[in-house]
């Protein structure tokens, strides 16, 4: 797809910004405005989404990252309050061992970078005519599409391709992805959870905690709350 | 009307935009009087009726105090962020009003113009709609954070924890509607509740109990009472925004008036039929009118709501949220899902 126009202008506008609050965010000292940056960054990503004319992605990405998981991040952060950061710029290069075996990670990724860049150029620059006939195929649809009432845009089906698509043809990696997930909270929640709030919550049967407590120490811990 | 030239294009966006800002600062404006007022009825006392008559201008008295009172910045605040968070809030609120149809389409006189009544008409207009609402909660867990005081941080993380939560049943509450319409776009959800004589409601038809969730929802993500945590005077000094004073103050006092207008929007839209009512297929500009009216209930019905319930304590607002809503919302989308797969619907 090439961009000209305001398009073009507006995508290396995106585009640079993503790029230096990715890089702002680990250099800020303070961890709020790290998230900040961050947040910064998902925005100007929702924004190329826009231009490349996804614009479910787009909503799907704002709704999800911006607006979830980065107020959760937030929300952790002002609760713990990390201000160890602050002190000082030295101590965030003391290591040598930590900045050689960044350094070299950070080499590797580069490479492999550079390397699936390359192949995707070389793959998009070969005459491709099945490709090429899909595309065609693709543009024609979209012209016939209805213009909508105002002027905005063509209304089209893509949510819902999307939705199919992944429905039909992904359903399984969704419902492990989904599973996952579940088994982290719950794994999350069981680790966070002392023995003693564990006995305090009203909602836990006195019997099944004596069943799972083993060792002499917690059972000592437990006897002590109940009493 | 030639879409293709630019400059119309522009001219008539530019127009629509500031008609739509302009009238929701409005409504914005008077509702926060009409609070006052129904509150004094409530409460059997008069509220304010001294500036214009009936208290009409009292909002324009408002605004000036605020504008020339003095501003306060706390001494160890964080201050770019102490001023981006009210910035944060106002605008997340206003930015979903473009979205919203208003009106059906109509046809300018001695023309062969036909304007729909929408600002812009987007193929995921719902799910922009969510997404810009659930930026907004930047805005107060950002004030209570940078105001470095306690009362503002626990306002602050307590709204955090409460959007969040209440978030979820409110989505869950929408893919009712999303199913049984096929479309995230706003302007064909309302046309689809058209005709029945009012029955094709979403409503009426097979989404009352989504309708309850969202509602319940709603008032707990625009922070009013009972749910107005976040703001608890009696625990919390004023909450989030206890730092916050003159111009920056009315800023975020404005974005829950807004966000309270907007959710009624689109209750109005999802629900209760949007523009849909009788007459409205000869008379066009009756839908402004149906629609007004719908969404001028809702404001009523939480200032009524505000009048007469107590506040939730916090463990029980999370725990009704997830053990109550979350799941009964789920339902509501096994049903639907159900009802569908019978084609019934």
């Amino acid at each position: 797809m090439v961009l000209s126009g305001w398009e073009a202008v507006f995508f290396w506008v995106f585009s640079i910004a993503a790029l230096f609050t990715g890089l702002l965010m680990i250099m800020a000292r303070n961890a709020v405005h790290s998230a900040l940056f961050l947040i910064s960054t998902l925005v100007s990503v929702a924004a190329l989404f826009v231009l490349a004319g996804a614009e479910f992605v787009a909503g799907a990405q704002v709704l999800v990252y911006i607006g979830g998981v980065m107020v959760l991040f937030l929300f952790v952060i002002m609760l713990v309050n990390v201000g160890a950061e602050e002190r000082g710029r030295g101590q965030l290069f003391n290591s040598s061992a930590q900045v050689t075996a960044t350094a070299l990670l950070g080499l590797l990724l580069a490479i492999g970078l550079v390397y699936a860049i390359n192949q995707g150029v070389k793959g998009l620059n070969e005459p491709n005519r099945r490709s090429d006939e899909m595309a065609g195929q693709r543009t024609a649809e979209q012209q016939a599409l209805p213009v909508s009432a105002t002027g905005d845009m063509k209304i089209t089906a893509d949510t819902q391709r999307l939705g199919s698509s992944l429905y039909r043809y992904a359903s399984l990696p969704f419902e492990i992805a989904s599973l996952l997930l579940l088994v982290a909270i719950v794994g999350s929640v069981m680790l966070a959870r002392t023995l003693k709030q564990e006995a305090a919550a009203d909602d836990v049967d006195p019997e099944v905690l004596k069943e799972v407590v083993t060792t002499p120490e917690e059972r000592a811990e437990l006897e002590s709350v109940s009493r | 009307m030639d879409w293709n030239n630019p400059w119309i294009f522009a001219g008539v966006k530019f127009i629509a935009i500031n008609v739509a800002f302009v009238a929701v600062l409005m409504i914005v404006a008077y509702s926060v009087l009409a609070e006052r007022r129904v509150l004094g009825f409530i409460q059997g006392r008069l509220g304010p009726n001294r500036v214009g008559p009936g208290g009409l201008l009292q909002p324009f008295a408002d605004l000036l105090k605020f504008i020339l009172k003095e501003d306060i910045i706390p001494d160890k605040s964080t201050r770019f962020v102490y001023f981006l968070a009210p910035v944060i809030a106002i605008t997340t609120a206003l930015m979903t009003i473009v979205v919203y149809p208003f009106g059906p389409t109509i046809h300018i006189p001695f023309t062969d113009w036909y304007v729909p009544l929408v600002v812009t008409r987007m193929d995921v207009g719902l799910l922009y709609v969510l997404g810009i609402t659930s930026v907004g909660v930047y805005g107060i867990a950002l004030a209570g954070w940078s105001s470095n005081n306690k009362y503002s941080l626990m306002g602050g993380l307590r709204s955090s924890a409460q959007l969040i939560s209440y978030e979820l049943s409110l989505g869950l509450a929408l893919i009712g509607v999303i199913l049984q319409s096929g479309t995230l776009d706003l302007y064909s959800i309302v046309e689809r509740q058209s005709g029945w004589y009012g029955m094709h409601w979403n409503i009426f038809w097979l989404q009352p109990l989504g309708f309850l969730v969202y509602l319940i929802s709603a008032i707990a993500e625009t922070n009013r009472v009972p749910f107005d945590l976040p703001e608890a005077e009696t625990e919390l000094v004023a909450g989030f925004h206890t730092e916050y004073s003159a111009m920056k103050f009315a800023l975020f006092f404005m974005a829950e008036y807004v966000n309270m207008l907007t959710v009624s929007m689109l209750a109005t839209t999802l629900f209760l039929g949007g523009w849909n009512g009788p007459g409205v297929q000869t008379f066009p500009l009756l839908g402004v009118l149906y629609f007004l009216i719908k969404v001028i209930f809702f404001i009523f019905l939480y200032i009524w709501l505000r009048g007469t319930l107590p506040r939730f304590r916090f463990d029980q607002l999370m725990s009704f949220g997830w053990k109550f809503l979350l799941p009964v919302a789920i339902l509501n989308i096994i049903i639907t899902a159900t009802l569908g797969w019978f084609g019934w619907i």
